[in-house]
């Protein structure tokens, strides 16, 4: 930002993004009665519509000896449903299940966007998409806490009764706090966050890699150091392709975790 | 530039996000360490070891990418 301030204007490749939002934020192409429908709109229905199909094609015929793309979309479904949903929800799981497996393969999808050519624009890297998940789950696992515990949830919560009498208030305060307040913030920060500098990291480092390749011409020998950004550019993309699958994992685990604990309130 | 704040605020904010990642950084050492200790120690717990590991990183891990959003807002 400092840079863009004081940016030579005759050297327009290094000006082109003047500012980190334009990183992010696409002018609008269409509009459907009053909504505006973005890059980052048309590609989060891409991203359920290519949920649904890999699902569908993987899912769709219950084979004797399944095909190789059939046991690798059986494995994901597997790995949600033993790994995620039975290990910690236990055996209530089966219930939470539809939203656990949506939620991961379409976290999953939206993140590998980041990865994939063409589009190389993470979706969930827009606050509006992991925040309205993360409230999807803040509703569930507190109606779920209600229901089970009816207003205990909120009493035990705020006075827990296994800590002693001295430090009670402050043990209350803190989870009262952090279980109703900053569980769905922190939630959605953590996929945003993530993705936001993970996108952030290949556009600088690719992107002055190709840049100083560019101008060898210009500035000679120089600018050789353009293959050092893009080599570090290149292995940082290895381990954004890592960050996106675990943050999906991590945001279904949490969100697994969370309603476990306001159904199995009471340990 | 005499007294000029506002041209500090960037670099506030870029020290301010460097103190922050302190002790995320150390947490998460501390977590991944003692995960391998573990399944050092008992490998057939791996599948539960590493689970924990990832919960206990994530929930570090927030600590540091609050101080990276916080970062944006400040020097915006």
């Amino acid at each position: 930002m400092i840079l863009a301030t004081e940016c030579d204007v005759a050297n327009e490749v290094i000006c082109a993004p003047a500012n980190v939002n334009d990183l992010f934020e696409f002018p609008t192409i269409f509009t459907i009665g009053g909504l505006d429908f973005g890059r980052t709109a048309i590609l989060m229905f891409l991203a359920a519509f290519v949920t649904v199909a890999i699902l569908h094609f993987g899912l769709r015929q219950q084979r004797l000896v399944p095909t190789k793309y059939g046991v690798a979309i059986e494995g994901a479904v597997g790995f949600v449903r033993d790994g995620i949903g039975r290990d910690i929800i236990g055996p209530e799981s089966t219930k939470y299940l539809p939203y656990l497996m949506s939620l991961f393969f379409f976290l999953l999808v939206g993140n590998l966007f980041e990865v994939t050519p063409l589009i190389n624009f993470p979706i969930t890297s827009r606050m509006a998409i992991p925040f309205f998940l993360s409230l999807v789950t803040y509703v569930i696992f507190m109606f779920m806490g209600f229901a089970r515990n009816n207003f205990r949830y909120l009493i035990d919560t705020a006075w827990p009764r296994h800590v002693p009498i001295g430090l009670r208030w402050l043990v209350g305060l803190i989870e009262l706090v952090s279980v109703f307040l900053l569980r769905p913030i922190t939630l959605a920060v953590r996929l945003f966050a993530n993705m936001v500098a993970g996108h952030l990291m290949l556009t600088l480092l690719l992107g002055s890699g190709v840049i100083f390749l560019a101008a060898i011409p210009e500035i000679g020998l120089k600018g050789t150091i353009g293959v050092f950004w893009f080599g570090l550019g290149l292995f940082m993309f290895l381990l954004e392709v890592l960050v996106a699958v675990l943050q999906a994992y991590i945001f279904t685990l949490l969100t697994a975790i969370y309603i476990e604990s306001s159904i199995h309130f009471e340990h | 530039m005499e007294g000029n704040i506002e041209a500090l605020t960037g670099a506030l904010a870029l020290v301010g996000y460097g103190l922050g990642a302190i002790g995320p950084g150390i947490g998460i050492g501390i977590v991944a360490g003692n995960a391998i200790t573990a399944m050092a120690r008992q490998p057939e717990m791996q599948g539960t070891i590493r689970t924990t590991m990832f919960l206990g990183i994530a929930l570090t891990e927030a600590l540091a990418l609050i101080g990276f959003v916080l970062f944006f807002i400040a020097s915006a």
